[in-house]
C-alpha cells in the first residue's frame, strides 16, 4: 500500500475518468435517502452519505438473476453467461468494504460461485471515509476499519483526501485520471486526526466479548421467545444485510413452454419455508427459533468457520426493521438476561 | 388441443378478465396451447358442459353463484380462483360488513328486483376448494401466466406466504412509516413486487394477508407509529374481511 494526496476539487476530474473506461456506481440521492446507483455527472455522487438503503451486495448478487435459459424439447442449456461488465463501484463506506469480503469467504472460498466471482473480479472498488451515525456500531467488529478489499481509499481531510493505494490496478487509474502529490507530514498528522475524530465519534461501545460462550449459554433463554413474538416476519433484515448471501432457486418457463430459465433470488432465513424440506419437515416453524437461528449463524456459526462474525454493524437492519429488532438489541440482551 | 379452458365472472367488475387481455405480448402463445372454449368477457355462447380448467374471477353473491361454483368444482379438474374478489372477497365483501340490505337498496332504490337470493358476499375460496390462485387488485399478468404455465405443465404453485416487507427493500423503496403513513405492506402477502409501493402509493392489501404475517407485532408497529387499531383495521377491511383478522 501507497499513499497519495488528492485535493477535493479534483474528484470530478478522477470520477469523469473513470467513467471513461468503466461503469461507475456510486451512491446516489433517493428521497432523503441513498442508493448505489450510476454515476452519469460526477456532480451526482454524494460521498456524504449515511448509508443505503441496500449494500453494495446488490451488484455482486442481485436480488434476482438469470442463471440460464433451456430449451425443453432437449433439455439443453441454451444461454449461460455471465454479465459482468468493467465497474468502478465509487465511495464505499468501510463496512461494506468488509461485508464483500465476508461474502467472499461464501462464494470464492470452498466453491466458486461463478455470477458473484465473474463481477467481482471485474469491479474496481474505490472507498470513502465515513462519519458514524446512531445506528452505526462496526466499532464492535473492528469493521470500521479497513486494510484490503479496495484499489483505492479516499479518507476525507476537508479540503483534500488522503488517498490509500492498494493495488497495481488502482495505482494505474489514479495515475491516468487524477492529479495527485506526495504525502507530507502535516498530511499524515491529519489522517492521524480523522482517525481518531472517527473513532471517538460512536455513540456507544458494544461489548462483545464472550459473544460465542454467551450464545451457547442462552440458548434456551425466553428472550428468543419475547423476540419471536415481535419479529414480522417480513425478512426485511436479510434483505437490507451487507452479509446475508441465502438464495433459493426456482425454475420456470417462458409462455409458450418451449424455453424455460433459472432463476435465483435472495431467500431469508426468516420465512417459514427457509427450512422447509422434502416430506413436509421444517426445522424452524416457529418465529422464536428463525430469529434465533439468524443470530446463532451470524455470531457463531460463521464465526467457527472463518473466524469473524457475519456482521458488518451498519445498521441498516435496525433501520429497516420496523419491529425495532436489532443486533445490538440482541448482544445486550445477551449480557443482561432479557430484551427490552 | 390442448386443455379446455373456461372463464368466468361472479360478482366485480371484470378487471381481471380485462387484464387477461393485457397480456398482448404472450397472449398468442397462451392461446396456441390450450382451448379457450369459454370466457364470459369475450365469448357469445354459452358455457360448455365439459372442460378441464376453470378461472374464476369475482366475488360469491348469490345462491346462483354457489349452485354454479359447485358445479364447476365438479366439472373442472383444476379450478384457479383470480382476483381479490375470487381470493379474499375483495371490494365486494365490504357490503357484507354492515347493513346489507339497506346497502342494496341504496345503490338500487327500495325494491328494486336486483340479485335474486342473494348472499353475504364471500370469496370463491370460501365455497369451494381452488387449486390455483392468482390474488390482486387487478392480477399481475406475469404472476398469472406463471400460475398457468404449472397449471398446464400439471405442477403445484405454492404461493408467497410471507409478507411484502422483503420484496419491497430489493426495490430500494423509502418506507412509507419512515414517512408518517400507513403501508397495509408489513401485513399482506408479497408475490408482486411491491408494485404499488415502487409507484409511490402505499399498499392496500388487495392481494390478502399473508399466512404468515405476525398480526400481533402488526398491531404494534401500527400503534407505535401513531395509527390505532380501529384505523388499521379499517384500511385492512378494503380487501380482506372475509380473513379473520385478529389485530
Amino acid at each position: 500500500m501507497f499513499f497519495r494526496v488528492m485535493d477535493q476539487s479534483r474528484l470530478p476530474d478522477l470520477v469523469r475518468g473513470l467513467a471513461e473506461e468503466f461503469e461507475v456506481v456510486g451512491p446516489v440521492a433517493k428521497d432523503d435517502r441513498y442508493v448505489f446507483g450510476r454515476i452519469e455527472d460526477p456532480a451526482d455522487l454524494e460521498l456524504h452519505y449515511d448509508t443505503t438503503l441496500l449494500p453494495p451486495k446488490k451488484l455482486f448478487f442481485p436480488p434476482e438473476e438469470r442463471m440460464m435459459r433451456f430449451r425443453v424439447a432437449d433439455n439443453e442449456v441454451v444461454d449461460d453467461e455471465v454479465y459482468a461488465g468493467p465497474r468502478v463501484l465509487f465511495g464505499v463506506h468501510p463496512c461494506d468494504i468488509n461485508g464483500l469480503l465476508l461474502m467472499d469467504n461464501v462464494f470464492m472460498g470452498d466453491f466458486e460461485d461463478p455470477y458473484y466471482k465473474a463481477r467481482r473480479e471485474n469491479t474496481v472498488i474505490v472507498g470513502v471515509s465515513c462519519t458514524p451515525t446512531d445506528t452505526c456500531f462496526c466499532n464492535a467488529w473492528g469493521t470500521d476499519e479497513v486494510h484490503w478489499g479496495f484499489d483505492i481509499f479516499l479518507t476525507d481531510l476537508g479540503d483534500r483526501y488522503f488517498v490509500s493505494v492498494r493495488s497495481v490496478l488502482g495505482a494505474e487509474l489514479l495515475d491516468r485520471h487524477v492529479e495527485t502529490r506526495e504525502i507530507g507530514d502535516a498530511d499524515t498528522e491529519a489522517f492521524q486526526s480523522a482517525s481518531r475524530k472517527f473513532k471517538g465519534s460512536f455513540t456507544e461501545e458494544l461489548d462483545t466479548s464472550q459473544l460465542p460462550l454467551l450464545l451457547d449459554a442462552k440458548f434456551d433463554s425466553p428472550m428468543w421467545d419475547e423476540l419471536g413474538d415481535r419479529c414480522l416476519s417480513c425478512g426485511a433484515c436479510s434483505t437490507v444485510c451487507p452479509t446475508c448471501y441465502c438464495f433459493d432457486v426456482v425454475d420456470r418457463l417462458e409462455p409458450d413452454q418451449k424455453t424455460g430459465m433459472r432463476e435465483r433470488r435472495w431467500d431469508s432465513c426468516q420465512f417459514v419455508e427457509f427450512a422447509a424440506v422434502a416430506h413436509g419437515e421444517n426445522f424452524r416453524v416457529s418465529r422464536a427459533s428463525r430469529v434465533k437461528y439468524r443470530y446463532y449463524h451470524k455470531q457463531w456459526g460463521y464465526l467457527s468457520k472463518f473466524e469473524r462474525v457475519l456482521c458488518v454493524g451498519c445498521g441498516r437492519c435496525e433501520r429497516a426493521c420496523l419491529a425495532k429488532i436489532s443486533p445490538r438489541e440482541v448482544v445486550k440482551a445477551l449480557e443482561t438476561g432479557g430484551v427490552q | 388441443m390442448g386443455a379446455r379452458v373456461v372463464v368466468l365472472g361472479l360478482a366485480s367488475d371484470f378487471g381481471c378478465q380485462v387484464q387477461l387481455t393485457n397480456i398482448e405480448d404472450h397472449l398468442l402463445d397462451v392461446l396456441g396451447l390450450i382451448d379457450l372454449s369459454y370466457w364470459q368477457l369475450a365469448s357469445s355462447g354459452h358455457m360448455p358442459d365439459e372442460y378441464d380448467v376453470a378461472l374464476v374471477e369475482g366475488a360469491v353473491t348469490t345462491d346462483e353463484h354457489v349452485e354454479l361454483l359447485r358445479k364447476v368444482r365438479e366439472t373442472a379438474a383444476v379450478v384457479i380462483a383470480i382476483g381479490s374478489c375470487a381470493v379474499t372477497g375483495g371490494i365486494p365483501a365490504l357490503a357484507g360488513t354492515g347493513d346489507l340490505e339497506g346497502r342494496y337498496e341504496a345503490v338500487y332504490g327500495e325494491g328494486t328486483d336486483v340479485a335474486r337470493g342473494r348472499t353475504r358476499p364471500v370469496a370463491v375460496t370460501s365455497v369451494i376448494e381452488v387449486d390455483y390462485i392468482v390474488p390482486g387488485c387487478p392480477i399481475d399478468t406475469g404472476e398469472f401466466l406463471k400460475v398457468l404455465s404449472r397449471v398446464l405443465g400439471g405442477l403445484s404453485d405454492k404461493p408467497s406466504e410471507q409478507p411484502m416487507c422483503f420484496a419491497c427493500k430489493t426495490r430500494e423503496n423509502v418506507c412509507f412509516f419512515e414517512k408518517g403513513e400507513m403501508c397495509l405492506g408489513v401485513v399482506t402477502r408479497s408475490g408482486c413486487h411491491a408494485r404499488c409501493i415502487s409507484l409511490g402509493r402505499p399498499c392496500t392489501g388487495c392481494r390478502g394477508i399473508a399466512p404468515e404475517a405476525n398480526l400481533g407485532a402488526a398491531r404494534d408497529v401500527f400503534e407505535q407509529h401513531g395509527f390505532e387499531t380501529a384505523r388499521s383495521l379499517h384500511a385492512m377491511n378494503l380487501y380482506n374481511t372475509n380473513e379473520e383478522v385478529a389485530l
